[in-house]
């Protein structure tokens, strides 16, 4: 049962995760009772941790899942990869079943499929930089030379160069979180978690881990899950960002949707010091009229630039001031009371 | 006025002491054990486990033999070894481990070893360590990956390893001896027996404090289960296990040299063994060093196993050990036990110690007796008998315990008064149990007693689980063995509670005072328990003052180090906040660092006391009565059966107080929200 080229990368069915003794049978018996399946399973002492997730990745993806501490993303993801049995519900990976597959079989994806990085990094503290980053190619039994040159290379790639024969403990936090991408890139992995890799990092080391994080992502197009609790973090990388509250899904979209269109308050409370204006595009805020080309001398407005710098081009205007397409077309016009509207927050 | 728990508990033992000192004379049933309730339980033991070892005697009888092998190859390797080449590799090893100083260490120790004439008994004893570790370090690694790799397993090998470490080592040797037969074979599987829960204990602490994302790591490489165990987790958890590793060799060899009572092997044990009963005191002294400076050696060495490791230069070793061979060449024919350079030394200790004893004889005897008759002998058989003309000057009679009952009535008065009304009762309770007498405590008020002491520190389940621990006992007929038993190990807990409670302090006040006592303390440690009855035998001949000597400086350790630890460990910002509060450093001892350091203390005090346990069998071959005593003699005559119930006796006593002072602490913890 392989999966076929359509298949989503990841795709999540009505995945619970229930802590606890007898969580199975347990949640049988909650659903069956009906409304507030999680409120029944907390009365009986039992942790909900995930609860009804569904979600697609598609290939090459790059999707983030976010949310408050303790809301279930390392547990969601854990069930994914099957680090955890998840209580109910389905996983499959490139259309294949995870959750079913045998323990033979769930060896050879972790060998070739999958990739993880750890928050606190999960280096194995008695083997060099490079034996850490070999490992994963160890199982697949691969010889020491190939080994040690495949290594190399990924190292390379994190930038770690010339430090292939220290200790971790020899590191600084940065240089081992490096370490462990490099681990988990060593088999060049489809499918990519990574679970707060830059959580632990100080703000200056994590934006530059950040941007050699997409510059690599733009090479290697893999389909990632990405776990964070910084909003801006979330922004600056995800393609699709899912955001959890108490094990549950509350809403997934771009970027743009999560600031622009926040589900609740729990979401716009996530979402309320990110400047609005860098996420809005001006698309969202004009008005559409018939297409004529601009006459005068306006400002010039394209569609799909961003609010913050359309501000900045026509801050000393009064009037409505016109949109022009990617062909010079005027499509719309912007009027200043909407910029004031929108980056209220008055929007939605 | 409602009662505390405490006061209830007290209340309900008083009452109970009262009424079976009151109803004594006319129901003499209610002190002494009734014979009706017992059973004889050593003789089922005995008929059940013989026959139950007659069934695995010839398996154990081939074990035997099979394990004669490595035995005597060890020995004749380590025996035959010119002792220059047996020297260069102990260097060797020891610059490997830790450098120049542990080769030192090394050079030196052997170096004191061979100069003191008993280098082949020493070799003897080291070839029994040296088969016995593997063996114990195997099965202490198995024991440790089942118990990890199958959690429903986990907490039954808890409760053995628990129970295996309270079970005294002179129990243990009876059925070996059974099943193996005399020989030194007996001594190797016991050591092995007894040195493997360590190691299986460091294994799964180790295993279990495997870093969980290192652990998911492994899994996420793809990696099997074994090879998560054997290429990731075990590796990872190396610190915890060379701690393992340390330990079992300390217990292997603490054993080996205890085992040496079963006799028929030349080693270093037997020799401290046989001088000490010739009364040899020098060279029994100079044995006795022998074997602190090979627990030393093997203590120091191993645990640089489990420090971050620096490399040293193999080449150095290399050097060491060709030196070592071109030194066996050139001193080929000389025969090591011809060195006796300490001989002059033992001579003039023995001599010395002559002199001593004869010199102040007097008061050496007016120390022993003194404790014994005003401290030792009032606590065992209670002031009314303890208090002869003889000795006091006067006869204790019905007045003089009505006075204390009155003394020790006011000052309950008084404590009640001032709100203390569980300490007032407690008063009363002591005052009755100094008048009597431990090993004539009614039984029913020991039970009680017991029983409300666990009810207070671990609630109903605890108070069932030694009341019934106790009752067994009572129900095996071994009773009064074990109130004497319990006499004097309360004594020397008791004594070292006080003695290592002030070192303990002083040690936290005083940054000098630490630095002297705490090497003392690391060497009390690392010295078997053996060797601790030498000095005392110098001084103070056989009997239960020695005993109770050898007991404290064992048994003193835990309490010093666990008072001065938590003293010392108090968080600063407490300290800090008294501090701006105005508070004095004496103030601040009694008011902060003391009430937090009380978890910690009580722990102290229950190590020590598990030390008192452990050495009180011990001290059974200087003379003491009780449980140790009736272990010891099982083991004279192979009697499965007293061994076993008596080791088992013991172990319940142990066992029991473990628990009611873990409960304590616990309930300290909790309070301080720990
Ligand atoms: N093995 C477990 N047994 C019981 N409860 C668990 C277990 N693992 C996680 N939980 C609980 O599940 C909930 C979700 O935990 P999880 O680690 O997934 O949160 P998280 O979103 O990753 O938080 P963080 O940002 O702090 O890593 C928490 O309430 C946690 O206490
Ligand atoms: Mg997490």
């Amino acid at each position: 049962m392989t999966g076929t080229d359509t298949a989503p990368a990841i795709a999540v069915e009505g995945l619970w995760q229930v802590f606890g003794p007898n969580a199975r049978a347990a949640l049988t018996e909650a659903r069956a009772d009906g409304a507030g399946t999680a409120a029944t399973l907390k009365a009986r002492g039992l942790i909900p941790a995930v609860r009804e997730a569904s979600f697609e990745v598609a290939s090459g993806e790059l999707f983030v899942i976010m949310g408050l501490s303790g809301s279930g993303k390392s547990t969601l993801v854990r069930c994914i990869s099957r680090l955890i049995e998840p209580t109910a519900g389905a996983v499959r990976i490139n259309g294949e079943d995870i959750l079913t597959a045998s323990d033979k079989r769930l060896i050879e994806m972790r060998r070739d499929t999958l990739g993880m990085v750890f928050q606190h990094f999960g280096l194995f503290p008695h083997m060099s930089v490079a034996d850490n980053v070999a490992f994963p190619l160890k199982m697949k039994g691969e010889g020491k030379a190939a080994r040690r040159a495949r290594a190399l290379e990924v190292l390379n790639l994190v930038g770690l160069e010339g430090r292939e024969d220290a200790f971790p403990r020899e590191l600084s936090g940065g240089q081992r979180q490096r370490v462990g991408i490099a681990r988990s890139l060593a088999v060049n992995p489809d499918i990519w978690f990574l679970d707060e890799p830059f959580s632990a990092l100080d703000p200056l080391i994590r934006r530059q881990l950040q941007d050699e994080f997409l510059s690599i992502q733009s090479n290697l197009q893999k389909s990632i899950v990405f776990i964070t609790h910084d909003i801006a973090e979330a922004l600056k990388l995800a393609d699709r960002i899912a955001i959890m509250r108490d094990g549950e899904i509350v809403q997934i979209g771009t970027p743009t949707q999560i600031v622009l269109n926040p589900v609740d308050d729990y979401v716009r409370e996530f979402t309320r010091d990110v400047p609005r204006g860098r996420h809005m595009t001006l698309d969202e805020v004009m008005e559409p009229v018939g297409e004529t080309t601009p006459a005068g001398d306006w400002p010039e407005l394209r569609t799909g630039m961003n609010l913050e710098t359309a501000l900045t081009l026509c801050a000393a205007s009064f009037e409505a001031v016109p949109v022009q397409d990617g062909d010079g077309k005027v499509v719309g016009v912007v009027h200043p009371e909407s910029f004031v509207r929108a980056l209220g927050g008055e929007h939605g | 006025m409602s009662l505390s728990r405490g006061s209830i508990a007290a209340l309900m033992s008083l009452t109970v002491l009262v009424l079976c000192l009151l109803l004594a004379p006319i129901a003499p049933w209610l002190v002494k054990w009734p014979a009706a309730l017992t059973v004889p339980m050593t003789e089922w033991v005995g008929a059940g486990m013989s026959a139950f070892l007659a069934l695995f005697k010839p398996l154990a009888r081939g074990f035997s033999w099979a394990m004669s092998y490595p035995m005597n190859a060890a020995g004749y390797v380590l025996g035959q070894s010119p002792w220059p080449l047996v020297i260069g590799l102990v260097t060797a090893i020891g610059w490997v481990l830790g450098g120049l100083r542990m080769a030192l260490l090394g050079a030196a120790g052997l170096g004191f070893v061979l100069l003191s004439g008993y280098w082949h008994q020493s070799m003897n004893t080291l070839a029994l360590v040296v088969v016995s570790v593997p063996l114990a370090m195997i099965m202490g690694l198995a024991i440790g990956i089942l118990a990890f790799e199958v959690p429903r397993l986990r907490g039954a090998v808890q409760a053995v390893l628990d129970v295996m470490q309270t079970v005294p080592t002179f129990a243990y040797l009876t059925p070996l001896l059974v099943l193996f037969g005399f020989g030194p074979v007996v001594g190797l599987i016991a050591s092995a027996i007894y040195a493997a829960p360590p190691m299986a204990r460091n294994v799964l602490l180790g295993l279990e404090r495997v870093d969980a994302e290192i652990r998911e790591a492994a899994v996420m490489s793809g990696g099997t289960r074994r090879q998560q165990l054997f290429l990731v987790e075990i590796p990872a958890a190396a610190t915890q296990i060379m701690v393992g590793v340390n330990q079992c060799l300390m217990a292997a060899l603490s054993m080996v040299i205890i085992a040496a009572v079963i006799g028929g092997f030349d080693d270093i044990g037997w020799e401290v063994l046989l001088t000490m009963r010739k009364a040899q005191f020098g060279p029994a002294f100079l044995a006795g060093l022998v074997i602190v400076v090979f627990a030393i050696l093997i203590d120091r060495m191993s645990a640089k196993l489990a420090e971050p490791r620096q490399r040293h230069d193999r080449r150095v070793s290399w050097g060491i050990l060709l030196l070592g061979g071109l030194m066996s060449v050139v001193f080929f024919s000389q025969d090591p036990a011809t060195f006796g350079a300490f001989d002059s030394l033992a001579e003039a200790v023995d001599r010395g110690v002559g002199r001593f004893t004869a010199n102040h004889g007097a008061t050496l005897d007016g120390i022993k007796n003194g404790a014994m008759f005003y401290g030792l002998l009032p606590l065992r058989i209670g002031l009314d008998d303890a208090v002869l003309p003889f000795t006091w000057g006067f006869k204790w009679t019905a007045v003089h315990s009505a006075i204390v009952y009155g003394v020790a009535g006011l000052l309950a008065v008084f404590l009640v008064l001032r709100g203390r009304v569980t300490a007032g009762i407690v008063a009363m309770i002591v005052a009755g149990i100094l008048v009597t007498g431990i090993s004539q405590l009614p039984w029913p008020f020991v039970l009680v007693g017991v029983g409300a002491i666990g009810w207070i520190s671990g609630g109903w389940k605890l108070s069932r689980l030694c009341v019934i621990l106790l009752v067994l006992i009572g129900v095996s007929g071994l009773w009064e063995r074990a109130l004497l038993s319990l006499y004097l190990s309360g004594a020397s807990v008791f004594a070292c509670a006080v003695v290592g409670g002030a070192l303990g302090l002083w040690g936290a006040l005083s940054k000098t005072a630490w630095a002297v006592l705490r090497p003392v303390c690391d060497i009390l440690q690392t010295i078997p328990l053996f060797v601790f009855l030498i000095p005392v035998l110098m001084f103070f001949q056989i009997g239960e003052f020695s005993a109770f000597l050898a007991i404290c400086m064992y048994a003193v350790v835990p309490m010093i180090r666990y008072t001065r630890h938590g003293l010392v460990t108090t968080p600063p910002d407490l300290i800090e906040a008294a501090e701006s509060a105005g508070a004095t450093r004496m103030q601040i001892l009694r008011e902060v660092r003391a009430p937090y350091a009380a978890p910690t203390i009580l722990l102290g005090l229950n190590q020590t006391i598990l030390y008192a346990f452990a050495m009180l069998v011990i001290a059974a071959l200087i003379g003491t009565t009780g449980l140790g005593q009736s272990i010891y003699l099982a083991l004279g005559q192979a009697d499965v059966g007293l061994g076993l119930t008596a080791g088992a006796a013991m172990a319940i006593l142990a066992l029991v107080a473990d628990r009611l002072v873990q409960g304590f602490a616990e309930e300290r913890r909790r309070a301080l929200g720990l």
